[in-house]
């Protein structure tokens, strides 16, 4: 079985690689809820791990060369610590801010992952969230959070004064339900992953709505909890349609372009891990990874549970600096890499 | 509706659900007892917390790595659905085709297994042990990837005729090898590599791979076989048709049934030697089975309508497993209007009391009834549920609050309090002497706070006090 295009401009996503291992500490993920792109190539993974468990909680910091530069952070709730921490982003400065869903706030770090500051408090007024996901920021150093149980985007300088916010619980024009990820394009304007209406929003830079993309279904163009969007410098939309299990590009207007369903090959730690541990290598090598199975329901989720290369829980996308596409998967521990080829 | 409805109707949602709210006994009242049993017996049309809203949240029940993520997202699952009967049963299934984690090491793949008990569990008891006989997770449980043509394991035959079908004393050894030798070849996909992982509990390198039943021809056994007198080339899913044929299967489950929802029977390895309480109503199942096709529905249709579930007499005979307590105890308070990180505690909490979801003592499931209590889950139990219902952020809690001071005949005196009370936690019924101290503890501070049109605080937390003191009775511990 391989990756299904059959899409308006197959081969517009050419896989790359795959980064990441499941790993409780140290160098891997466990349970990673987003991704962000520094300076040099630096890719900083949040990882959510397990409620009650203590380990496993932190940002690793990599690079798609599979070389390994660390963590930070830990489980719990003094300064620098994470409870769920959830959405990445990173200013033209290199800080780097952490949304935390537990405890309903905005953890800042410089790039090493020194804890800075922090803000942000539970409740609904301005400047107050109720859990706090996806992060963007804009070429100001204005932060986008996706302020999730208030139905609403919330504006903030750097420094974390509140400038705005925009949104409101429900299903019409502008309104928002349960949003996640958040991107700015290059012109400033913010798009909104309206995970709970199965589509994408964008709105100006003040908060004005401008357009929707996508509606509820698995179709071409449609989406089912989308969780992540990412926009490059032409325009082209990258959705990270989390309940359909697979990426989506659409064009600046909306127009499908492909989709994708996962392709993730052996990571560095991945093929480490196996070179030492034979018994495993062996067995795997004589498995069959792509099977075809008989599903009594074939949704999506079940699906890429049996296919180990699918996305399963692809909850964000990002792009960087060259035009690469960061596929983040909390139930894979790992990142999968694209690039555009057309 | 007349109180006797609504008793009856909570003494139905107590036994085929998890307890009733006012508000859904008052609904079910207006319907009548017969309506609202068809209801229980009718899951389609099911409105539950969506499995979205808990896997962006708690994304570590999404791709379930370890023993702590099945059993959480199962009692989101009875918390919250509208279809109480089906997680009952898949309970009462759980019980009895009992797996683990100990030894499976797959989180999902024991959740699969639920979710095979709610496709199959109210449907044909044939349909449903040939699933059982493909479940990953009992496949493993019971080592059946092991059962080979040549090289017989005899434990999954064994367990599928002494614990699953029929009991002890229906069958011989020779029939337990020639039904070895039936599922011979029924196994997992992948067995060596899932089966390494399983072992060295491993998620490397990119999380868990769920499993999949495959059949092997060539680890089949081919040749001819006797199975409880039947001849020929048997494979597994002719000696299930054997099995359900039996007057022993019909008269195994129809005990189990009876004895989860009617009234506790001794342990089953007790059953050889001690006959049923009630002989008739076995009888009564066990022909409702055949005339049915083996119809899990039909047999509880029966059961539910029958004087015997129906007698008053039956009311509060049977203990709350840690799971229906604390599930019971959730659905008052409300308190899963969204996903919340204490889900997690709630599981821990019914592990506390002596059930740990997805993880039973032994292949025979928990010993069910009064041996849930000993004083140290006594004190657990009534700590949870005072707890609970005097925590008045609670939705639910709330609303018994308001519903309480908002009568439109306003509570006025202890005794009226008590009996608001009573209604509020799903028409409880109280002796004589647990009235009375009831009825004494609300008296505590006299008549004059209650009897306002507008209740203030003082009246309202006597009321959460006198809830409390409600969960703290015996009969809040019962069903």
């Amino acid at each position: 079985m391989s990756t299904v295009e059959t899409k308006l401009r197959p081969g517009f996503l050419e896989y790359l690689l795959t980064v990441g291992i499941s790993a409780m500490e140290g160098r891997g993920c466990y349970v990673p809820v987003d991704s962000a792109i520094g300076k040099d190539g630096m890719l900083y993974v949040v990882n959510r791990s397990q409620q009650n468990v203590a380990r496993g909680v932190r940002v690793t910091m990599c690079n798609t060369e599979g070389e390994y530069f660390g963590t930070f952070g830990s489980s719990g709730e003094g300064d620098g610590q994470f409870t769920s921490p959830s959405g990445i982003g990173i200013d033209s400065q290199g800080r780097i801010y952490v949304s935390d869903e537990h405890l309903h706030r905005i953890a800042v770090f410089d790039a090493s992952g020194h804890f800075l500051s922090k803000f942000g408090t539970h409740g609904t007024q301005e400047g107050e969230f109720d859990t706090p996901s996806g992060i963007a920021i804009d070429n100001q150093d204005n932060l986008y959070v996706a302020d999730t149980y208030n139905n609403r985007i919330q504006k903030f300088t750097a420094d974390g004064r509140f400038r705005l916010s925009f949104g409101s619980q429900y299903d019409g024009i502008g309104d928002l339900r349960l949003p996640w990820g958040v991107t700015v394009d290059a012109d400033g304007n913010v798009y909104v992953a309206d995970w709970g209406n199965d589509r994408i929003q964008k709105f100006s830079a003040s908060g004005e709505y401008l357009a929707t993309f996508g509606d509820s279904g698995d179709g071409d163009g449609e989406f089912y909890r989308p969780s992540g969007v990412a926009v490059d410098h032409d325009g082209f939309i990258y959705v990270a349609d989390w309940g359909n299990e697979r990426v989506q590009v659409l064009d600046r207007a909306g127009g499908f372009v492909t989709s994708v369903m996962g392709d993730a090959t052996l990571s560095k730690w991945a093929e480490n891990f196996l070179s030492v541990n034979v018994e495993e290598e062996a067995a795997r090598s004589r498995a069959n990874l792509e099977p075809e199975i008989d599903y009594f329901v074939p949704d999506s989720h079940e699906i890429s549970s049996h296919i180990e290369k699918y996305f399963w829980a692809p909850a964000s996308v990002k792009l960087d600096g060259a035009g690469l596409l960061y596929v983040t998967e909390s139930n894979r521990h790992r990142v999968q890499v694209y690039k555009r080829s057309a | 509706m007349g109180n006797s409805d609504v008793g009856l109707i909570a003494h139905l949602m107590r036994r085929a659900g998890f307890g009733a709210t006012w508000d859904q006994l008052h609904s079910s009242g207006a319907k009548g007892y017969q309506a609202t049993v068809e209801e229980l017996l009718d899951p389609s049309g099911e409105q539950r917390m969506g499995d979205d809203l808990i896997r962006r949240f708690q994304p570590e029940l999404s791709g379930m790595l370890n023993q702590n993520s099945s059993g959480p997202n199962w009692l989101y699952r009875m918390a919250t659905t509208t279809a109480p009967l089906r997680e009952k049963m898949n309970l009462f299934w759980h019980g009895i085709f009992a797996t683990g984690y100990p030894k499976v090491i797959h989180g999902k793949a024991l959740s699969d297994q639920i979710r095979m008990f709610r496709r199959h569990g109210m449907g044909s008891f044939r349909t449903l042990l040939l699933e059982l006989s493909k479940d990953p997770a009992m496949i493993i449980w019971l080592d059946n990837q092991d059962n080979r043509k040549g090289a017989i394991n005899e434990n999954f035959g064994r367990e599928l005729l002494e614990l699953f079908s029929m009991g002890v004393g229906s069958y011989t050894e020779t029939d337990i090898q020639e039904c070895a030798r039936a599922f011979t070849g029924w196994t997992i996909a992948n067995r060596e590599y899932m089966e390494l992982r399983s072992q060295r509990d491993s998620d490397w390198p990119y999380g868990r791979i769920s499993w999949h039943f495959e059949y092997r021809p060539e680890d089949h056994d081919e040749g001819e076989k006797e199975f409880l007198g039947q001849r020929g080339n048997l494979n597994g899913q002719d000696v299930i048709d054997i099995i359900c044929q039996q007057e022993a299967t019909a008269r195994f489950i129809s005990r189990h049934l009876y004895s989860f929802f009617v009234a506790d029977e001794p342990a089953v390895p007790q059953w050889p030697y001690t006959p049923p309480a009630n002989e008739q109503a076995i009888e009564q199942l066990s022909q409702v089975y055949f005339d049915s096709n083996y119809s899990i529905t039909a047999m509880l249709r029966v059961l539910f309508n029958s004087d015997f579930f129906k007698s008053e007499s039956s009311w509060y005979t049977k203990v709350k497993s840690p799971v229906e307590l604390v599930v019971g105890v959730a659905r008052l308070t409300g308190e899963f209007d969204r996903p919340r990180r204490e889900i997690m505690d709630r599981y821990l909490r019914a592990q506390y009391m002596g059930q740990w979801l997805n993880n039973p003592p032994s292949v025979e499931g928990w010993h069910e009834g009064a041996d849930w209590l000993d004083t140290g889950t006594v004190v657990e139990r009534v700590n949870f549920a005072t707890q609970q219902l005097g925590d008045v952020s609670k939705p639910g809690v709330q609303a018994m609050i308001e519903r309480i001071a908002a009568q439109s005949e306003p509570v006025s005196s202890p005794e009226g309090l008590v009996e608001a009370c009573l209604d509020q936690v799903g028409a409880l019924m109280v002796s004589e002497d647990t009235l009375s101290e009831l009825v004494e503890f609300a008296s505590i501070g006299g008549d004059d706070s209650l009897a306002s049109d507008s209740p203030d605080e003082e009246a309202r937390q006597r009321i959460v006090e006198v809830l409390q003191m409600v969960a703290a009775t015996q009969v809040f511990q019962r069903c």
